[in-house]
């Protein structure tokens, strides 16, 4: 059993608080095993991207507690070759129940950088509590991230909470992208919409504290609505991509985005524009991961063209 | 009169169909979504319907309650509050222009049917653009002002999403009056638990998620459609 008050000696990191989110209260009871907040279960993440000297973008600042990992930046986009890419990794593999995480990501003035995850991120089954992420993302003036993980994949039981504030300069962008199936569709007999909850918040403020637009969406399956026209239909794997840029940009890559619903690729997306001039939402729907990400990646290039007058590469054949 | 059976009056006049505010230029996406054939026959349509009543069960909804409480009250910066937190939530043009239209439609009539200084205010602050105006703020702070109940304008409000939808698809869905009906008589045994969960929400908990018919909005702000205005 462990001790509980030598939490604090090993855990430094900060606390990810959810206690005012009403959804979760059924679900805090300690789990049986490691508490919240033990080692290796309240991950920790700060990345900070800045010029150097000499005017290229780089990792300057790293700080992580397990089971979150980041490497060193490695500079392979062929299409950007200045640009400091990041995987997320996570030693502990699947979240798991009790599991608290917090990933900051800074970009400085004029930096750039793309940040990613190794792997699709698997939200374990859960009996007792719940996973919860807490995520912070500045970025300063003429600052550029794109934010484009693999997808999320919560299997049955699982209950995750994620709250994502994004504090964006208005002479900057950030292209930020969820994807999130309906659960491990191919796992025996087939696992779809068997999650308890899953509560996503994302939203976007000026430096100044000016708030520009707050999303937030509750999915219990077991309401038995989410098959209804409307909300998740036939479809089986849902993607949103938040884009925070000026709106001359927004504009343009508004003018160049398609919204349609295509039943010969079973796939659906629409665009528009956020509240305030914050930028953009584009949403995916569709029924295999495949078709879902490469939508998701056409409009990231298009963004990504908009502003640095390139395309993304092409994608690794492996991911 | 008894001023219940006055009260009761105004619930049904502020929830009738044809009530000035507009709800008939708006399908909440239905116009698209029937000529995609994703609607086209009742059960399509109840479940479209029951789609936008939940959207609006923990959004709107909540926005509504929330000013209701705050014009109780006497407390208008809290009024202004909602009012804009509303539209930090509202994720497309056209619902923005829908709520912002109504909302102003319905203080400019309640201006003129009864007097009040927080909804004069109010309406000098949506015509200044110092506030947005939105629908179900209007609607809260109109119900409170009548004397009606919290659950008078929660019904009052998840009645006219639904209603509104419904009127539309007589208009570009292949069912008929009967089918409408049967289908608003289902769906009001639906909104006391959908009450029971918002009334205790705050703007912290506002919550909706409809991907299919954001999609669908996006078609119809994009496309040439224009039997509705959304």
């Amino acid at each position: 059993m462990f001790n509980k008050d030598l939490q604090l000696h090993y855990s430094d990191s900060p606390e990810v608080d959810f206690s005012s989110a009403r959804e979760m209260k059924p679900y805090l009871e300690e789990p049986k095993a490691m508490y919240v907040g033990a080692p290796g279960k309240r991950g920790y993440l700060n990345l900070g991207f800045e010029l150097d000297a000499g005017g290229k973008s780089i990792l300057r600042e790293l700080d992580r507690r397990a089971p979150l990992i980041v490497q060193q930046e490695l500079y392979f986009d062929e299409k950007l070759p200045g640009m400091p890419c990041v995987y997320i990794l996570s030693s502990g593999g699947p979240n798991i129940d009790g599991d608290r995480y917090m990933q900051n990501i800074t970009v400085g003035s004029g930096a750039m950088a793309w940040v990613s995850t190794g792997a699709a991120t698997k939200l374990a089954g859960m009996k007792y509590n719940y996973s919860g992420m807490i995520q912070n993302i500045v970025l300063r003036e003429n600052a550029y991230l794109e934010y484009l993980p693999e997808p999320i994949i919560p299997h049955a039981s699982t209950r995750f909470i994620c709250d994502t504030r994004m504090c964006v300069d208005p002479t900057a962008t950030v292209l930020y992208s969820e994807i999130y199936m309906g659960g491990r569709k191919y796992y025996g007999g087939g696992e779809l919409f068997n999650f308890d909850i899953l509560s996503v918040c994302s939203h976007g403020e000026r430096p100044d504290g000016e708030q520009l637009f707050r999303e937030k969406f509750i999915i219990r399956p077991d309401e038995g609505h989410i098959r209804d026209c409307g909300v998740m239909g036939k479809y089986d794997i849902f993607a949103n991509v938040i884009v925070m840029t000026p709106a001359d940009k927004a504009e343009m890559i508004y003018q160049q985005t398609r919204a349609y619903i295509d039943p010969s690729r079973q796939l659906a997306a629409g665009i528009t524009n956020l509240p305030n001039g914050a930028g953009l939402l584009f949403k995916v729907l569709g029924k295999e991961p495949g078709p879902v990400k490469a939508a998701v990646r056409e409009f990231a290039s298009n963004v990504r063209m908009a502003i640095k007058g390139v395309p993304l590469p092409e994608e690794f054949p492996w991911r | 009169m008894d001023p219940r059976m006055t009260a009761l009056f105004h619930l049904l006049q502020y929830s009738d169909a044809t009530f000035p505010v507009g709800t008939f230029s708006f399908s909440n996406g239905l116009e698209t979504a029937s000529y995609e054939k994703l609607v086209h026959d009742a059960s399509g349509l109840e479940q479209y319907a029951r789609s936008a009543a939940r959207q609006a069960a923990f959004s709107d909804g909540v926005a509504a309650l929330t000013a209701y409480r705050a014009c109780k009250k006497g407390d208008y910066k809290a009024i202004c509050d909602i009012d804009a937190r509303l539209m930090l939530f509202k994720m497309n043009d056209e619902a923005r222009l829908m709520l912002r239209r109504m909302g102003k439609k319905l203080a400019e009539l309640s201006a003129l049917i009864f007097s009040s200084d927080i909804l004069s205010r109010w309406l000098a602050d949506i015509e200044r653009e110092v506030t947005p105006g939105s629908y179900p703020v209007a609607q809260g702070i109109v119900f409170a002002l009548s004397d009606l109940s919290e659950e008078d304008l929660y019904v009052s409000y998840q009645y006219g999403v639904i209603n509104m939808i419904l009127g539309a698809a007589l208009r570009c869905v292949r069912v008929s009056h009967y089918d409408t009906q049967d289908i608003l008589f289902r769906l009001a045994s639906e909104t006391p638990a959908l009450y029971e969960q918002a009334k205790d929400m705050d703007f912290e908990d506002m919550n909706c998620f409809v991907p299919e018919m954001d999609i669908l909005a996006s078609l119809h702000e994009k496309g040439s459609m224009r039997m509705f205005m959304s």
